[in-house]
């Protein structure tokens, strides 16, 4: 295990994301179905699964852009986008990939824009211009600060994205595959940004993440979610990649004779191995 | 006193006391000249507030929707022009602000996604303008020309009180939204978790688009509209380093394109409006031109 997981000292117990009964429909179609998560502060959390597992969906009802069916999403005890939670809730989306190329703005522009709410939506004041600097200096983008997004390379423009979601001092950071179009070393080092964030910030980071390898030797507590959570646990309780199958019931451990239906039946039954016992320490 | 009146008197002086200085024969006459001040003034706010809305349009991927509801605007104008009343300005202004909000209900609601919604618009505004004017235009249609292809010397004085209004309102207020509407453009889901009324900034932001185009009809005219929206925002972001310094060239490129566009129609006849798009499009070629040496 990675020596930075076995550090890993939780300092806070609070739970700040409390998800129950959660299930979500887009488009008619159900995506998600009886989801319950909670999550303590200080955690660091990878959610994998396949394509059209509901990773994004997951995350977008946590955010508040998309509403459930039935169950409910908390946040500090609160619904999303209330008075209580903005400015809390932090968002770093596919940035490498996603970001607009014809927009000429600078890091700094880019990072202040992480500043704004309801409030003050005008003009930074002092305090919060000299919040921009140190977060740039925290992404380490200092040399970069006057460089246009455009000319960055994607593992910069993932650090701006994410010094962007940090310059509003959320304390829940969501982010949906933040490492696509991002080089192995760039990773390796958001990673131990990140990692440095939930340890010495208290900072709880949700990470929606294709690269499995990748993740797994920073993050705490895996959940992998198809359409259910089929795992929700420590990442070194995590299955190696060859009983993934398993856990999407693709494959059956029992009775060769039985049919294909009952197998898949059978599956659903037990492919979900550590039902919410979180990653705490 | 409106507010252009106003205007005028505060910046007449000035204007008066640059005539000399400047170039041509009957150029100058813009600046020395009052009752060629209102044109002339009207051209430079317009330009200055285009520039600005042009850069956030183009942010956004939004570089037609000010042809689109210009376009809208005609058939406004057209029913303005025969049924008179009020300016025609002002139908344009009610047809155009209409179709905003339906072209921005339309796509944020998903029921017509992508340019669909515009081009619905456009195109059908524009031939209920057609059709009105061929029906009951009569000795209208000698204006209308104006209205196509832009005439400043059209803009009379109820037209510029409104053209001011407008400008003023939409400039002060894209500058008080300035980073809400960076925000949105880049990222709307960060910009709604962080409290911000991404809906209706993005409704305001239409209806503010529809005024300011409205405006700008009597200036550059229905069909070129564009010229003066896109091009000095467009010519701005191959040379601008940063965002703030894109807005402010914008409106710089967007005042001198104005005003060579005047020199050119003042001297050898071009035409205003036309020569005004004309010159918004020759300025932006020669920077991309030089810019591909480089």
């Amino acid at each position: 295990m990675d020596t930075l997981q076995q550090n890993h000292i939780v300092n806070c117990q609070e739970e700040i994301l409390n998800v129950s009964d959660l299930c979500v429909f887009r488009s008619g179609s159900k995506v998600i179905e009886d989801i319950n998560l909670s999550i303590n502060c200080g955690e660091f959390i990878g959610i994998v699964g396949p394509n059209g597992g509901g990773k994004s969906t997951l995350i977008l009802t946590i955010l508040g852009i998309l509403k459930p069916k039935t169950g409910s999403v908390k946040i500090y005890n609160d619904s999303p986008l209330s008075k209580n939670v903005i400015g809390k809730v932090g968002w770093v989306p596919q940035t490498a990939s996603k970001l607009p190329t014809t927009v000429q703005i600078t890091v700094k522009e880019f990072i202040r824009l992480g500043v704004i709410n309801k409030k003050s939506f005008y003009q930074l004041g002092k305090q919060q211009k000299e919040k921009v600097e140190k977060i740039i200096k925290v992404v380490g983008l200092e040399k970069y600060a006057n460089t246009r997004i455009t000319h960055l390379s994607g593992g910069q423009r993932q650090r701006a994205a994410i010094g962007k979601a940090l310059v509003s001092d959320a304390d829940l950071i969501l982010m949906d595959e933040p490492m696509v179009g991002v080089d192995r070393e760039s990773r390796n080092s958001i990673m131990k940004l990140l990692d440095g964030l939930c340890h010495q910030q208290n900072k709880t980071i949700v990470m929606i993440s294709h690269d499995l390898a990748g993740i797994k030797q920073t993050v705490h507590r895996m959940i992998y979610l198809e359409e259910k959570v089929r795992f929700d646990g420590p990442t070194s309780e995590f299955p190696e990649l060859s009983s993934l199958a398993l856990l999407r019931g693709i494959e059956s451990t029992h009775d060769e004779a039985e049919s294909s239906e009952q197998k898949s039946s059978n599956n659903e039954a037990q492919i979900i191995l550590v039902p919410g016992s979180g990653g705490k320490k | 006193m409106g507010l252009g009146t106003w205007i005028i008197e505060i910046i007449g002086p000035l204007l008066e006391f640059l005539g000399p200085y400047l170039p041509g024969d009957f150029f100058p006459s813009y600046f020395l000249y009052g009752w060629l001040h209102r044109p002339l003034m009207a051209s430079l706010i317009v330009a200055i507030v285009a520039g600005l809305l042009g850069t956030f349009l183009l942010i956004k991927n939004l570089a037609l929707i000010g042809d689109g509801l210009a376009h809208v605007s005609f058939g406004g104008i057209a029913i303005g022009l025969v049924y008179g009343g009020i300016g025609p300005l002002w139908y344009a202004l009610i047809f155009s602000i209409l179709a905003a909000i339906l072209i921005d209900q339309l796509q944020t609601r998903g029921i017509l996604t992508g340019d669909a919604a515009i081009a619905i618009f456009l195109t059908g505004m524009l031939g209920l303008g057609l059709v009105v004017m061929r029906i009951w235009g009569g000795a209208a249609n000698a204006t209308i020309d104006g209205y196509l292809y832009g005439n400043i010397n059209i803009v009379d004085e109820q037209s510029f009180d409104l053209i001011a209004t407008i400008c003023i309102i939409g400039y002060v207020s894209m500058l008080a939204l300035y980073q809400s509407l960076l925000s949105i453009a880049i990222d709307p889901i960060a910009a709604k978790v962080q409290g911000l009324p991404v809906r209706s900034i993005g409704l305001y932001f239409s209806v503010l688009t529809a005024a300011i185009v409205v405006s700008m009809v009597q200036i550059v005219g229905v069909l070129l509209v564009t010229a003066l929206l896109v091009a000095p925002a467009a010519t701005a972001q191959l040379i601008g380093k940063s965002f703030r310094s894109c807005v402010i060239l914008a409106q710089l490129i967007g005042v001198i394109t104005v005003l060579l566009g005047l020199y050119f129609s003042a001297e050898h006849d071009t035409g205003s409006g036309s020569m005004i798009a004309y010159s918004c499009y020759l300025y932006d070629g020669c920077k991309k031109f030089i810019q591909s040496r480089r």
